[in-house]
C-alpha cells in the first residue's frame, strides 16, 4: 500500500540526523506494523505512557506514534484520558511511567517552544489588549522584538482580528478569543501543534477558517495533534486517528486503513433497471432500503466490482455506486463494545 | 530567564497602567495622614459657639474666682503655670499637639453666668436650668454647695457628657479656684505659692543626645508599622489574585506549557513586589521633597527620619512581601473561587494583624523578652523588628538575625510553594483538601 506522504517533506527540524536512527532501531523492534515502517520521522513517540491520579488512571501504558506532516487525530468521549495525555506531551505533567519521546529527543523544558499547543480550556488575560496578549505569550516561546509584531499583525489580519488589536479580551466575543487563543498556539511557527477542540465555540464561518487555517498548517508540514470527542470533525481532518476509551488506546492507525477493515462490504446504490439482478445469495447477503439508496451488504469475499459489473451488463442506470464505509463513531462504539 | 522577565514585565506593567494604581499612589499618603491626624483634629477643634455655663454658687463667695478661672482659658495640664504656655513647633502633625493646640480655642469661649439662688431652693433652680439646657439657651451649669471649700464636691451637668475636654476643663477650673480660696482662707499668700509650686522643665533626650518628642516618634513608629503592614496586606492579596485568576481562566495550562512553574510564581512574585516598590518609592520621594521644601522656611515641620530607616524599611518590606505573598500565592493555587481564596487566606491575614498588635506592646518595651521573640519570628519580624529599630535600635547582631530568619524562611516557603502551585494551578473542580496538598508535596 503506498503512502500519501512524500517522505522528504521539508519539516524544519533542527536537529534530526542523529536522533532519526536511534529512532528507526527502536521503531522495527517495537513495531511490526509494515504500513507504519514506511512513514518515518515519527515527530512523537509515547512509549507506554500511564498517569494517575490518586486512584484515579487518567491514562493507561499508552503508546502511539504521531508522524511528521499529518493530521493526528486523538479521539475519544470526554473524560477518556485525551487532556491528560495531551498534558504530558507538552511537559506540563510528567508521566508516572513510561516515556515521551518529541523530534527524537526525551521530552524536555527546552523542547516545549517547538510546540504550539491549544488547549481545552481557554484562557487569555481579561483585561489585557489583544496585541499586547500575543506579544507576551510570544515571549513566552522565546519569540520577541520585530519579529514578533510582524507575525502578530499577519496573523490577526488572516483571521480578521485586526482592528481588535487594542481591544481587551472581555470586549472580544467567544469565538474570538477562540480566535486569539489559536494565534498564541501558532505565533512561534512550532512544528508540532496540538488542538485540543478547536473547534468548541465557534460559528459555521469560523469553523470553516479553522479548518481551512489547520490544512494550510499541515501544507507547511507542521505535523498537528487534533484531539476531539467530535468524531466527525476527525473523520474530515485527520490522516491517522488513536481512540482512547476510559483510559486505554481502543485503537490506532490511519484512517483510511481503520475504516476500510471496519467495512462491511456493503454499497449504497441507486439505480433503475436490473431487476432481479439483486437476488443472487453468492454476491448479496442482504439488502435494505435507506431512503433513495438500496443498502446492498454484500456476502463476505464477494467484490464490489463484481456488482457494478453485473449492474453495467444489465443495463441499469447506476445514479450512486458508493462504498458504505463505517462511521468513526461506528467504529468506536463497536470497539468499545468488543472489550467490555 | 528571559521567559522569567516577560512574566515580570507583563506583572509590572499591567499593574501600573491601572487606574487603581495611580489613585492608590496619589490617594495613599493622604488616606494614612486622613487616619493619624484627622481624629486629632475633630478632637481638638469645637465648633459651634462659646459654651455657656451657669454657675450656682451657693457658697456666696466662689463665683468671682470659678468664673475668672472658668475664662481664663487655662488648660488642665496648665494648672500652676501662670505664664504663657511656650508655643507648640509649629503646624507639627503630631496629633497630641494638636489638641493642645484646639485645647486653646477654649479661651474666652466659655460664657459663665451667675445663678443666684435668692433664698429659692435648690431643686427649683435646677429645675430652670434643666429647662434652659433642653430649650438650648444653656449648655450646662455647675452647682457649687455651701460646703464646698471642706468637702471639695461640686456638681457638673452638662448636656454632652461625653465631652471630656469641658468636663475636665470646668473640673480643673474649679479645683484651681477652691485652691485660691482655701490658700486666701489659711492666710498664704497666693503668689508666693503659684510661684514656689511652679514645674521643673523637664527635657527627655533621646540615647542619641537629640532631643526626643515623645509624640512624634511614636506616631512614627505606629505609622511605619502600619505603612508596612497596609503594604504588604495590600500587595499579598494583588498575588492571590493574580494566581486565581491564572487558575479561573486556565491560562495557567498555556503558561506551564511554555515555563516552568518556577520562574513563572517567582516572576508574579517579583513583578509584584516591583510595583510595590515603584509606589514607596515614589512616596518616598514625594516625602523628601516635601520635607526639603518644609525645611526651607515653610512653617510645616515633618519628623525627621533618618537615611537608614528607608533602607531597614525597604529591606524589612521585601522580606514581609515574600513571605507573606508566597503563602498567597500557595492559597490561591489550591482554590478555585475568589471567594474560597479569601476564606483560606484569612489566618495568613490575621497573623499579619497578630505582628501589628504586637507593636503595640513593643513599642512601650522595645527590648523585652517578647519584643525580641516577636521580632525573630519571621512572619511577625517584618513589622515587629522594624518597629523595633524606629523605637530603639537593637543591636546590630538581632537585625541580622531576624533577617537570617526571614531569608531562610522565604526559601523554605518558595520550595515548598513551587511545588504546591505546579500540581494546584491545574486542579479544577474543588478547593484542595491539606492531605492533598501534603500528598502534592511529596511525590514533587
Amino acid at each position: 500500500m503506498s503512502t500519501r506522504v512524500p517522505t522528504a517533506r521539508a519539516v524544519g527540524y533542527r536537529s534530526f540526523a542523529a536522533p532519526r536512527l536511534q529512532h528507526l532501531k527502536l521503531w522495527t523492534t517495537r513495531n511490526r506494523n509494515k504500513d507504519v515502517m514506511e512513514d518515518t520521522k515519527p515527530t512523537l513517540v509515547l512509549d507506554h505512557v500511564s498517569k494517575s491520579f490518586d486512584e484515579f488512571a487518567a491514562v493507561s501504558d499508552l503508546s502511539l506514534q504521531v508522524r511528521a506532516g499529518r493530521v493526528f487525530g486523538l479521539i475519544g468521549p470526554n473524560g477518556a484520558g485525551k487532556t491528560t495525555t495531551i498534558r504530558m506531551i507538552v511537559n506540563i505533567t510528567a508521566p508516572d511511567s513510561g516515556r515521551v519521546e518529541l523530534f527524537g529527543q526525551t521530552m524536555s523544558t527546552a523542547l516545549q517552544d517547538r510546540i504550539g499547543y491549544l488547549p481545552e480550556e481557554r484562557g487569555l488575560y481579561k483585561r489585557m489588549k489583544i496585541g499586547e496578549q500575543l506579544r507576551f505569550f510570544a515571549e513566552l516561546k522565546d519569540l520577541r522584538g520585530a519579529e514578533a509584531e510582524k507575525r502578530i499583525d499577519v496573523w490577526l489580519k488572516k483571521l480578521d482580528l485586526f482592528s481588535w488589536k487594542e481591544k481587551r479580551t472581555k470586549e472580544l466575543s467567544k469565538g474570538m478569543q477562540q480566535k486569539v487563543q489559536f494565534i498564541t498556539a501558532v505565533i512561534h511557527d512550532p512544528d508540532l501543534v496540538i488542538l485540543d477542540e478547536p473547534f468548541s465555540g465557534l460559528d459555521p464561518v469560523n469553523v470553516e477558517l479553522m479548518r481551512d487555517t489547520i490544512l494550510e498548517q499541515k501544507a507547511a508540514g507542521k505535523t498537528i495533534i487534533l484531539s476531539t470527542h467530535q468524531m466527525e470533525i476527525a473523520e474530515k481532518l485527520c490522516d491517522d486517528v488513536c481512540m482512547i476509551n476510559r483510559s486505554h488506546k481502543v485503537l490506532d492507525g490511519k484512517l483510511r486503513e481503520i475504516r476500510r477493515s471496519f467495512s462491511r462490504n456493503a454499497v449504497a446504490l441507486q439505480f433503475e433497471g436490473g431487476d432481479g439482478l439483486l437476488n443472487d445469495p453468492a454476491l448479496v447477503a442482504n439488502i435494505s432500503q435507506h431512503g433513495d439508496d438500496t443498502e446492498v451488504l454484500l456476502v463476505p469475499g464477494a467484490s464490489p466490482q463484481e456488482l457494478l459489473r453485473r449492474l453495467v451488463e444489465a443495463n441499469a442506470v447506476v445514479t450512486k455506486f458508493e462504498l458504505v464505509e463505517p462511521s468513526l463513531h461506528d467504529i468506536f462504539i463497536e470497539k468499545v463494545r468488543e472489550a467490555a | 530567564m528571559r521567559k522569567f522577565l516577560a512574566v515580570v514585565k507583563r506583572e509590572y506593567i499591567q499593574r501600573v497602567r491601572t487606574k487603581f494604581f495611580v489613585v492608590a499612589t496619589v490617594l495613599g499618603p493622604l488616606i494614612m495622614a486622613g487616619f493619624t491626624v484627622v481624629p486629632a483634629l475633630m478632637l481638638g477643634y469645637k465648633s459651634g459657639g462659646p459654651t455657656r455655663l451657669a454657675v450656682v454658687d451657693q457658697t456666696g463667695k466662689m463665683y468671682e474666682r470659678v468664673a475668672k478661672e472658668l475664662t481664663s482659658g487655662k488648660k488642665p495640664s496648665e494648672e500652676i503655670e501662670d505664664e504663657e504656655p511656650t508655643q507648640p513647633p509649629t503646624g507639627s502633625n503630631n496629633p497630641k499637639e494638636q489638641v493642645d493646640k484646639g485645647g486653646k480655642l477654649f479661651r474666652g469661649s466659655y460664657l459663665v453666668e451667675d445663678v443666684r439662688p435668692n433664698g429659692r431652693p435648690i431643686e427649683d433652680v435646677r429645675r430652670t436650668l434643666e429647662a434652659r439646657i433642653q430649650n438650648h439657651e444653656l449648655d450646662g451649669y455647675v452647682v457649687l454647695p455651701a460646703d464646698l471649700l471642706k468637702e471639695g464636691k461640686a456638681e457638673f451637668r452638662a448636656r454632652n457628657t461625653a465631652d471630656l475636654f469641658t468636663d475636665s476643663y470646668v473640673a480643673s477650673a474649679i479645683s484651681r479656684a477652691v485652691r485660691g480660696q482655701r490658700l486666701v482662707d489659711a492666710r498664704i499668700d497666693e503668689k508666693s505659692v503659684e510661684s514656689a509650686s511652679r514645674p521643673i522643665d523637664l527635657k527627655t533626650t533621646g540615647a542619641e543626645g537629640k532631643e526626643s518628642k515623645g509624640e512624634v516618634s511614636f506616631y512614627l513608629v505606629f505609622g511605619v508599622g502600619f505603612l508596612i503592614y497596609m503594604t504588604v496586606l495590600l500587595y499579598g492579596q494583588f498575588v492571590l489574585g493574580a494566581v486565581i485568576e491564572e487558575k479561573e481562566t486556565r491560562i495557567a495550562e498555556i503558561l506551564f506549557s511554555s515555563i516552568r512553574a518556577f520562574p513563572l510564581m517567582l516572576g508574579k512574585l517579583v513583578g509584584v513586589c516591583l510595583v510595590a516598590l515603584t509606589q514607596l518609592g515614589i512616596w518616598a520621594s514625594a516625602f523628601l521633597i516635601f520635607s526639603a521644601w518644609a525645611a526651607a522656611g515653610s512653617r510645616i515641620a515633618l519628623p525627621h527620619i533618618p537615611a537608614m530607616m528607608f533602607v531597614y524599611f525597604a529591606v524589612f518590606f521585601l522580606m514581609g512581601f515574600f513571605i507573606y505573598a508566597t503563602v498567597y500565592a500557595v492559597v490561591g493555587s489550591m482554590v478555585t473561587t475568589t471567594q474560597e481564596g479569601g476564606q483560606l487566606a484569612l489566618p495568613v491575614v490575621l497573623m499579619l494583624v497578630a505582628g501589628l498588635y504586637l507593636s503595640f506592646n513593643i513599642i512601650r518595651s522595645p527590648n523585652s523578652s517578647l519584643a525580641f521573640w516577636a521580632s525573630m519570628f519571621p512572619f511577625f519580624a517584618p513589622i515587629t523588628m522594624l518597629v523595633r529599630i524606629v523605637t530603639e535600635t537593637p543591636p546590630l547582631w538581632q537585625i541580622l538575625l531576624s533577617l537570617g530568619i526571614g531569608i531562610a524562611t522565604i526559601a523554605g516557603l518558595v520550595w515548598v510553594a513551587s511545588r504546591i502551585y505546579r500540581v494546584g494551578m491545574l486542579m479544577y473542580g474543588k478547593k484542595a483538601t491539606i492531605p492533598e496538598v501534603w500528598r502534592w508535596l511529596r511525590q514533587s
